[in-house]
């Protein structure tokens, strides 16, 4: 990792999606312990993991994490803050008009 | 056997039930080729922090309210409260009012949206965290969202949205939030939603007639849980004075709250068919749940803002008026568009700074930490 430069690695995950009255939830999981930092970007490859109506779907599959670059890193750790914002529950989306 | 049970909630068996979500499931993946339902990708953000802080944390200060909560939660009261029972009405989706349809659909998908974003937030701390005390009570909460996000969920089906969640094999950044904004942010929001569904709720017992969809008969238990979240926040902000008390962290949570309350304001007048259809005045409904949530925020927080301060409202209506205008000029585009946004965005942030210089109420935290939801 430079101070401009990413690097990329793969990564074996774990998806598991749950779509379910009871439970709607989705998560990667990277099984060899690697550890995301801010400005990481992460994709998990493959076509889009579908669990249909009432079903629990957990899939084996490959990671590709761009690492961010130092300076990215640290920019993301000064701004990120500022999108608290998301964290909020407003009941309604940021659209003014629908 | 009742052989016209369309939905699981009208299923006299467990058989039935099952037999009406496997014709479900089918329709939907039939729906989702032919397109025939809506699609609704949700996309949901995803979070990094400091996890060191985090493991550091040490509850020992508040360990007897801490054991409490967390047996609560263990406990689980509101296992099954989130199932369809025969309260849960049918509803006319054809026969409703487009513009209020739209703004309802609004709403539930940024309810599973906001349920669902909890969920990644809370599990990812639970994975990456070794203390013990912080990892079961994010599992808890976790548990809790995707229950959430379960029940909105089949809601949204009812109304023909099918809920895509295909974004797992996007590519996605991991922003970076420091613990104690977390907590500020989502001790608040935890707060506000509970002081939301509440007033909701209460006015719907008082007016049943505007109850037009059978979901906020749940808002109880449901904000009952956004409720006893937040108190888990509160506690944690307890363990260290530093995170609520020192000058820099009293304007942070100035900050937050401004911010907080006046996209609230913005958004929720942004939305007239949904309060009208509910029969609640926007205005009040707004300020009663700032009042609410003040009250309940003073548990943690050393400041409260004055919200019967004559420029309180004045502001949030000059904000309101800012935040239309900058949508006017988006769509009006081009340049005297981009002139527009300047000067809308020049309006709100006066707007802003000056809710934000309104004198604050210094507060100082009870020695006992805990509320019981109580509105």
């Amino acid at each position: 990792m430079g101070l401009l430069t990413r690097t990329t690695e793969t990564a074996p995950c774990t998806v598991e999606v749950v779509h379910k009255f009871e439970e709607l939830s989705a998560h990667v999981r990277l099984d060899n312990g690697a550890v995301i930092n801010p400005g990481d970007t992460v994709k998990v490859q493959g076509p889009p993991v579908l669990a249909g109506y009432g079903e629990a779907v957990s899939e084996q599959r490959t990671a590709f994490i761009t690492r961010a670059s130092t300076l990215e890193r640290f920019w993301t750790r000064l701004t990120g803050d500022m999108e608290f914002m998301e964290l909020c529950e407003f009941s309604f989306s940021e659209e003014a008009t629908l | 056997m009742n052989a016209h049970a369309k939905h699981t909630a009208d299923a006299t068996t467990a058989e039935e039930g099952l037999a009406i979500q496997q014709a479900q499931a089918k329709f939907d993946s039939k729906a989702a080729t032919d397109l025939a339902m809506q699609n609704t990708i949700l996309t949901p953000r995803f979070y990094t922090t400091d996890f060191d802080e985090l493991d550091a944390i040490d509850v020992t200060p508040v360990r007897a309210d801490w054991d409490n909560l967390l047996d609560q939660m263990r406990r689980d009261p509101n296992k099954g409260h989130f199932r369809k029972t025969a309260e849960w009405d049918q509803i006319d989706w054809e026969g409703m009012e487009p513009e209020l349809k739209k703004e309802f659909l609004d709403f539930l998908v940024s309810s599973c949206t906001a349920e669902f974003s909890g969920c990644v937030l809370y599990k990812e701390m639970k994975r990456r965290g070794n203390n013990k005390d912080i990892c079961e009570l994010f599992s808890y909460m976790s548990r809790d969202e995707a229950r959430h996000a379960g029940f909105i969920n089949d809601a949204l089906r009812e109304a023909g949205v099918a809920v895509n969640l295909g974004f797992l094999t996007r590519e996605k950044k991991y922003t970076y939030f420091r613990p104690k904004f977390i907590y500020y942010a989502t001790y608040l929001s935890e707060k506000i939603g509970y002081a939301r569904y509440i007033t909701i709720y209460r006015h719907l017992e008082r007016h049943p007639e505007k109850r037009f969809h059978p979901i906020f008969k749940w808002f109880k238990e449901w904000c009952n849980d956004e409720h006893s979240h937040g108190e888990a926040f509160a506690l944690l902000m307890r363990t260290d004075p530093r995170i609520t008390e020192s000058f820099t962290s009293k304007l942070w949570i100035r900050f937050f709250l401004t911010a907080v309350y006046s996209t609230m304001w913005v958004r929720d007048h942004a939305r007239p068919r949904f309060h009208e259809a509910l029969g609640v005045d926007i205005d009040w409904y707004d300020q009663e749940v700032f009042r609410i949530t003040s009250e309940i925020a003073r548990q943690v927080f050393p400041v409260e803002l004055d919200i019967q301060h004559p420029a309180w409202r004045k502001n949030l209506d000059r904000m309101n008026r800012a935040f239309q205008a900058m949508d006017r000029a988006k769509q009006k585009g081009g340049v005297s568009g981009w002139l527009g946004r300047m000067a809308a965005g020049a309006g709100a942030a006066r707007a802003f700074a000056a809710l934000y210089l309104i004198p604050i109420k210094a507060n100082v935290p009870p020695e006992n930490v805990r509320l019981q939801p109580a509105y």
